[in-house]
């Protein structure tokens, strides 16, 4: 088989995997992970969570119920940061199939549409520092735009026991691990229920920052911002298990404020890095993961946001202006001018650390 | 014996020693065995019954086609019917490189079709990612002796040695296989090609790739007509791909696409140049109890394939197999669940890209049972008068020569019973995605991933 990074588990008679999954996303979890978390080959151990969730798999869940809610939004973030990881570490040495291109494509763009409903349902500013109980408040507020359909009926396979493919979610059995048992001011549910919340107003302000970090250069701008996007895509899933050590609400919203910055970014531009990916099959791989940047998910308001975006944005733009302009049959009008407000970036820090 | 004169035929060939090497034939099953299972060198990527069944080619993912051939029936073995002999292997396709693109083209052959035989020789179509070839597969029993200018071994006699003259006659040589190709149609297909089709017509045929479907003369290479084009005009806006294409088997004029999306588009080709308003629209309406982040995906419609009538279309999507009227748009008239108990796992096998394999269904001769692959090397057939199913395995262990295949069940849930198997314990890497059902008999032909399994039923 030529793709590398397909991941084809096998089960022994005991329901212990064998082989293990991607080594990319595998990468990603590991770093900063506890040894117990290692391997995603479930023990067959209960994990506490366990007895709150219905199970990851393929359920959609009633939005009025609450902890449910947090396994469909754990679910909805799972298969998120699963669908980036499939186009952009894929590093194929023939043209990747089209079909499923556009099907993780699709996946992608729903649970956008998803969030920004989400997101714009929500008006009220809630600071990351508030307790729990109004965030679950707004939380249950805020339906899913999934609501208009039917949550299933709970299958009859017993979710809990199937131990070793619930494992197999790598990143929802380490956000389930680390999240859930390691904040100390909240119940297991509540740190995801931070970031919806939490989401809403800074997204608006910080946003808008960064689409003007976006606008540095006319071509670029859409493949920098990708460029953010897919970094913070995989300093998402990396920060996750980095909450555990620092189990401060104002660490998760931080990290949060990352997918926020994957949210909004991500339509305009990520439309035009998949068409070049269609039409190209242009790998952005050696650009966007040669180093990954962690400098911005630094708990430092200082540092992060400002210094970080002005680092990275002449290193990616000079190399993807020179290696997209060729290729990319868009018609890129680059028409706004640059122009980086620092004191405007400082004055989002301060909100966000709430100092 | 006849091994023998196989192999004396294929030296002849094109073809690689090494490769025939690995298509060994079973020796653990005596001739009348109930299975035949062959070995191939490399993962296998389609198979297909020629019209009259005798034939039965193999496309693999090294761009090679191996053609076995129905032993002519025993009048003294008449509890079984003709086995499958290996007939002719050939190079297809060579892999390529796209230099515009710094990416190679795989030489594995997606789609082999047969042309229905005019004359001593076979035809058949087979295609990789980009390039069509019609192959010409003939037999040479007979070789000219007795030239009065050349040796037999082909040097040239000195003339002034030629006292008389005689002529040249046809003696019986052992028999020979020889495949050359006939046709290159290439370079018209930007995209992947994932199905061929002939017409009823058998002038003509169709080939579609991801977003477009051509039309072709079997006779000319250098054009084709483009008859389907779903590229938009912006690729952002790119939500749905060609997923697999055929003609109707009687009515030349009429062909069906299905979509990522689970919808079948029949076209009419009378009705425009560009068919891209389709005649008839087969979508079925969501359940809304079942939807997940995953339904466009295993809505994916990764096979579709008419009844030998033409009066059914038989599509299959991850989970399921679906009989449609063609006369009715708005459902399928029969539905069956092929491997229901993976729908809660379908984040795994998300995960694993397991969600994205293409399974391929065929009908049985007389459009009574369907037939289509699943994991763990399990197959399935339904046969649609009875309602009932069956699960098979191909495997070597479990059968032995003239055992009638056991019935296979898995436990989604609960308690285990014997002899089944869990959910949990099925083989995922072990995938049928290819299988045949011959076209006038009940033998089946089922590719594992390397290995070719050819059933036939007990005859009393």
């Amino acid at each position: 088989m030529k793709s590398p990074d397909i991941c084809r588990s096998s089960w022994k008679q005991d329901g212990e995997p064998i082989s293990c999954s991607s080594p990319d996303l595998f990468k990603l979890q590991l770093r900063n992970q506890q040894p117990k978390t290692k391997y995603m080959l479930g023990k067959g151990g209960k994990r506490k969570f366990d007895e709150h969730e219905d199970g990851l798999e393929g359920k959609v869940v009633s939005p009025t119920d609450g902890p449910s809610k947090v396994s469909y939004t754990l679910q909805r973030q799972t298969i998120f940061n699963i669908s980036l990881m499939k186009l952009y570490n894929h590093r194929p040495l023939t043209e990747p199939s089209l079909q499923k291109t556009v099907l993780i494509n699709n996946m992608l763009r729903r649970i956008q549409e998803e969030l920004k409903q989400e997101g714009s349902l929500r008006p009220v500013f809630v600071t990351a520092s508030q307790p729990a109980d109004p965030l679950s408040d707004n939380f249950r507020e805020a339906q899913p735009a999934f609501s208009h359909l039917a949550s299933p009926s709970l299958l009859p396979t017993d979710l809990v026991s199937t131990t070793p493919l619930e494992s197999c979610l790598t990143p929802a059995s380490l956000l389930e691990d680390d999240t859930f048992c390691t904040s100390p001011t909240v119940q297991h549910d509540g740190p995801t229920k931070l970031p919806p919340p939490a989401l809403q107003p800074v997204k608006d302000s910080f946003s808008s920052a960064l689409d003007e970090i976006e606008e540095l250069c006319p071509a670029p701008t859409s493949a920098e911002a990708v460029a953010v996007a897919a970094e913070s895509a995989a300093g998402d899933s990396k920060a996750h298990p980095c909450e555990s050590s620092v189990p401060k609400p104002e660490g998760v919203a931080e990290s949060r404020t990352a997918e926020s910055k994957l949210m909004e970014p991500l339509p305009g531009n990520f439309e035009i890095t998949t068409s070049t990916g269609f039409l190209t099959d242009l790998t952005l791989d050696d650009i966007l993961f040669a180093d990954i940047d962690t400098s911005m998910y630094d708990f430092d308001p200082c540092t992060s946001a400002a210094g970080a975006a002005s680092k990275m944005a002449p290193v990616s733009a000079d190399e993807l202006l020179k290696t997209l302009a060729p290729y990319s049959s868009q018609p890129v009008t680059p028409n706004q001018p640059f122009k980086m407000d620092l004191t405007e970036l400082d004055h989002i820090m301060e909100v966000l650390v709430g100092s | 014996m006849k091994i023998h004169r196989r192999i004396g035929a294929l030296r002849k060939m094109k073809c690689f020693p090494c490769q025939f090497s690995n298509t060994v034939k079973s020796t653990q099953f005596n001739t009348s065995a109930l299975m035949s299972v062959f070995e191939q060198a490399d993962i296998i990527s389609t198979v297909e019954f020629n019209h009259s069944g005798e034939l039965l080619a193999t496309g693999d993912k090294g761009g090679r086609v191996v053609i076995f051939q129905q032993e002519q029936e025993n009048k003294t073995q008449s509890h079984s019917r003709g086995e499958y002999n290996v007939y002719s292997t050939f190079q297809s396709h060579e892999p390529e490189f796209d230099y515009l693109k710094s990416l190679e083209i795989e030489e594995k052959i997606n789609k082999i079709r047969w042309l229905p035989q005019k004359n001593a020789a076979q035809f058949l179509l087979s295609t990789n990612d980009k390039t069509i070839k019609l192959w010409k597969i003939s037999e040479r029993d007979k070789r000219p002796e007795g030239y009065n200018l050349k040796e037999e071994d082909g040097r040239y006699r000195d003339p002034t040695t030629v006292t008389t003259l005689r002529v040249p006659v046809f003696r019986p040589m052992d028999l020979m296989v020889e495949a050359s190709p006939r046709r290159i149609f290439a370079n018209a297909h930007t995209y992947h090609i994932n199905s061929i089709s002939i017409n009823s017509d058998y002038e003509t045929y169709l080939s579609a790739d991801d977003l477009r479907i051509n039309l072709w003369h079997l006779e000319i290479t250098d054009r084709s007509f483009n008859i389907v084009d779903i590229k938009p005009a912006n690729m952002e806006e790119l939500t749905e791909v060609i997923t697999a294409a055929e003609f109707h088997p009687n009515s030349c004029n009429t062909f069906v696409y299905s979509s990522s999306k689970g919808t079948i588009r029949l076209c009419d080709m009378r009705a425009s140049a560009l068919c891209d308003r389709h005649s008839k629209l087969f979508e079925e309406p969501e359940d809304p109890s079942n939807r997940s982040f995953f339904s466009e995906i295993i809505s994916s419609i990764s096979d579709v394939k008419f009844s030998h009538s033409g009066r059914y279309m038989m599509t299959r999507d991850y989970l399921s197999v679906k009989i449609w009227d063609l006369n009715m748009e708005n459902r399928p008239v029969e539905t069956y669940q092929v491997h229901e108990y993976l729908r809660s796992k379908l984040c795994s096998l998300y995960e694993n890209d397991c969600i994205f394999d293409k399974f391929e269904c065929c009908w049985n001769g007389s459009d009574s049972i369907v037939m289509t692959g699943s994991y763990n090397n399990f197959f399935r057939m339904f046969d649609r008068n009875t309602k009932r199913d069956i699960t098979l395995e191909a495997s070597r262990e479990n059968n032995k020569p003239r055992t009638v295949l056991k019935p296979r069940k898995v436990c989604a849930s609960g308690k285990r019973k014997k002899d089944e198997i869990s959910v949990d314990s099925l083989d995922f890497n072990k995938k049928i995605l290819h299988t045949a059902w011959h076209p006038k008999e009940n033998i089946i032909a089922v590719a594992t991933t390397n290995n070719l399994y050819i059933f036939q039923d007990k005859m009393n």
